[in-house]
């Protein structure tokens, strides 16, 4: 659905984005992840047709952003950053506007009006001004807006910033529902919000793409999930630890370290064995003390590749 | 073409939905009404060239059309840059020069209303029963149109090519003064210079083709088309401006 082949963006001479690719198919809900200043936005606009790009290639439905421009953006709803609405308008008037510019009739335009209101929940703001309406329910309006021409592409930037955590839920839970139909990119630079909504993650850092799959693959990628058991045993054959550990926890790396009695048995994995070790555990006799699973978070994945590390250590996903 | 439509109705709508217009529009009636009367007092009752004089002759009309303009038009395209709506309009499915004419008719439309005031006039003379020369009247206003819709273009031009509003604005009082001026400057200019400049700005003097046919009552399609060519012109500069800014912004 959206193809983006290398492409660059300069600011004179800073480089905003450096040498973008990638292919969001049907359906697919993206998020785009990064700090303030990382290329978000840029690639945002090059997407919608809003910024060309000063190298490199963007398709929407197979149509090229730059050369068959009206194409994409018939197929695009978008809500920019800081949702630009005509705030001297009612909620109706803006939608009105939306539709007219996009070719719908009156009758469609009434119908599709009522349905997205519906939709965000603002069903009986339809003759509000906008500049009366909370940020909340203008974001609700920018998301209606968006929505009204029904569009094949939801392209939505920073959807939830500036709102009270109860209005970044609703936003939230309004973005899950309508992913189920249409392909959406949301960006923002906070990670729970992202992790809610998105199957896949393209995290930027500094104009660049440092990371790109679901949360799974790059959890896989950059491992540091761990299980930890202690236990007591008069004595403990590391060889059958190891070979039980190669058997069942396949890619883990196992340390044992002894004080006494007591051993610490570390497993660095990606698929949470506590069960196969409280199994060891009670097959061999010892006595559990701790078995804990320490998951991975996307925070220290995220810390990790934008502060630069990931680069270095070629860690960037396909 | 639907799109224009869109956008000039959105446009003009909003522009009487802003305090701005609605003081602008005060200020000039009230400013038209009180050089009438004084006008009237001061010639004896005379109907045809007190209304001439608030329509292209007196300096009444000139500061209005050097002013107004790109105080309405800053708004256009530089503070709608400023706001992300512009961002909204240019991601819709319409294109650039819709955009751009949209808002340029909505702000031309808005003038017309405003010098509208000056038919009005004549209608309350003509009840009161000193009946105004109707034919020079109407097409002393189609002139005023006119070259207020050239003005306005000259103010989309400043708005497209200014990072604020108020600069917009200034701007856009600069280009006007200097298209005023420069015809009338370029005779105190001596030298082989000055003979250029004046042979070439009195192409561009917009009070002469103004005065010469309209303001007389006159249809001459040389200085229609001497408007509709300049306006058209700078409308091509301001979307190519608009153009420009996606690289700029």
């Amino acid at each position: 659905m959206i193809s983006v082949e290398n492409i660059t963006r300069r600011y004179g001479s800073f480089r905003a984005v450096a040498d973008l690719s990638f292919e969001v198919a049907r359906g697919e809900v993206v998020g785009f992840l990064g700090l303030n200043g990382a290329g978000k936005t840029t690639t945002m606009r090059m997407l919608t047709g809003y910024l060309p790009p000063t190298s490199g290639t963007i398709r929407i439905a197979g149509h090229d952003v730059l050369k068959e421009s009206l194409a994409v953006r018939r197929r695009l709803g978008y809500l920019a950053e800081g949702v630009p609405l005509y705030k001297e308008h009612r909620v109706i008037e803006m939608l009105r506007f939306q539709g007219r510019l996009f070719g719908m009739g009156r009758r469609e335009i009434k119908r599709r009006s009522e349905e997205v209101l519906e939709r965000v929940g603002l069903e009986g703001r339809a003759r509000s001004l906008v500049r009366n309406l909370s940020k909340g329910m203008r974001q609700r309006v920018g998301i209606a807006v968006a929505l009204l021409p029904a569009p094949e592409v939801l392209i939505l930037d920073e959807p939830t910033s500036g709102l009270d955590p109860v209005q970044r839920v609703g936003v939230r839970n309004l973005i899950v529902e309508l992913s189920a139909q249409r392909t959406v990119m949301i960006s923002s630079h906070i990670l729970p919000e992202i992790e809610a909504v998105c199957g896949r993650l393209i995290i930027m850092h500094q104009g660049r793409k440092v990371a790109d799959g679901t949360k799974r693959d790059l959890l896989l990628r950059e491992g540091g999930s761990q299980v930890r058991m202690r236990v007591n045993a008069r004595r403990l054959e590391q060889a059958v630890v190891q070979t039980y550990v190669r058997e069942r926890v396949p890619k883990g790396e196992l340390s044992i370290v002894r004080a006494d009695d007591e051993y610490v048995i570390t497993i660095q994995t990606t698929e949470d064995p506590s069960r196969e070790l409280g199994l060891l555990a009670a097959e061999r006799g010892w006595i559990l003390r701790q078995l804990t699973w320490h998951e991975a978070s996307l925070e220290s994945i995220f810390g990790r590749y934008t502060t630069g590390r990931a680069e270095a250590e070629g860690l960037v996903g396909a | 073409m639907r799109g224009t439509w869109t956008i000039f109705r959105r446009e003009l709508a909003g522009l009487f939905l802003t305090p701005l217009a609605w003081v602008l529009l005060v200020f000039a009636v009230a400013l038209n009404g009180f050089f009438l009367i004084a006008l009237l007092y001061n010639s004896n009752g005379y109907v045809d060239d007190s209304l001439n004089y608030l329509l292209g002759i007196g300096g009444s009309f000139w500061m209005l059309v050097m002013v107004l303009p790109p105080l309405l038009t800053m708004r256009s395209i530089s503070e709608e840059a400023k706001s992300g709506q512009l961002e909204f309009l240019l991601t819709a499915p319409v294109t650039d020069t819709a955009v751009v004419l949209g808002k340029h008719f909505a702000v031309s439309a808005f003038m017309a209303v405003m010098w509208s005031c000056v038919l009005a006039f004549g209608v309350a003379l003509e009840l009161l029963g000193a009946s105004p020369d109707w034919g020079q009247l109407l097409m002393g206003y189609v002139g005023v149109v006119l070259c207020s819709t050239l003005f306005c273009a000259v103010g989309m031009v400043s708005s497209a090519m200014s990072s604020t509003p108020l600069l917009a604005a200034f701007l856009g009082f600069i280009f006007n003064l200097v298209l005023l001026l420069l015809p009338v400057g370029a005779n105190s200019v001596g030298g082989e210079v000055g003979a250029w400049l004046t042979r070439y700005s009195a192409r561009l003097n917009i009070g002469l083709h103004l005065q010469t046919s309209f303001m007389r009552g006159a249809f001459d399609t040389a200085d229609l088309f001497f408007f509709l060519a300049w306006t058209g012109l700078f409308l091509f500069g301001a979307v190519r401006l608009v153009e420009a800014r996606r690289w700029w912004s």
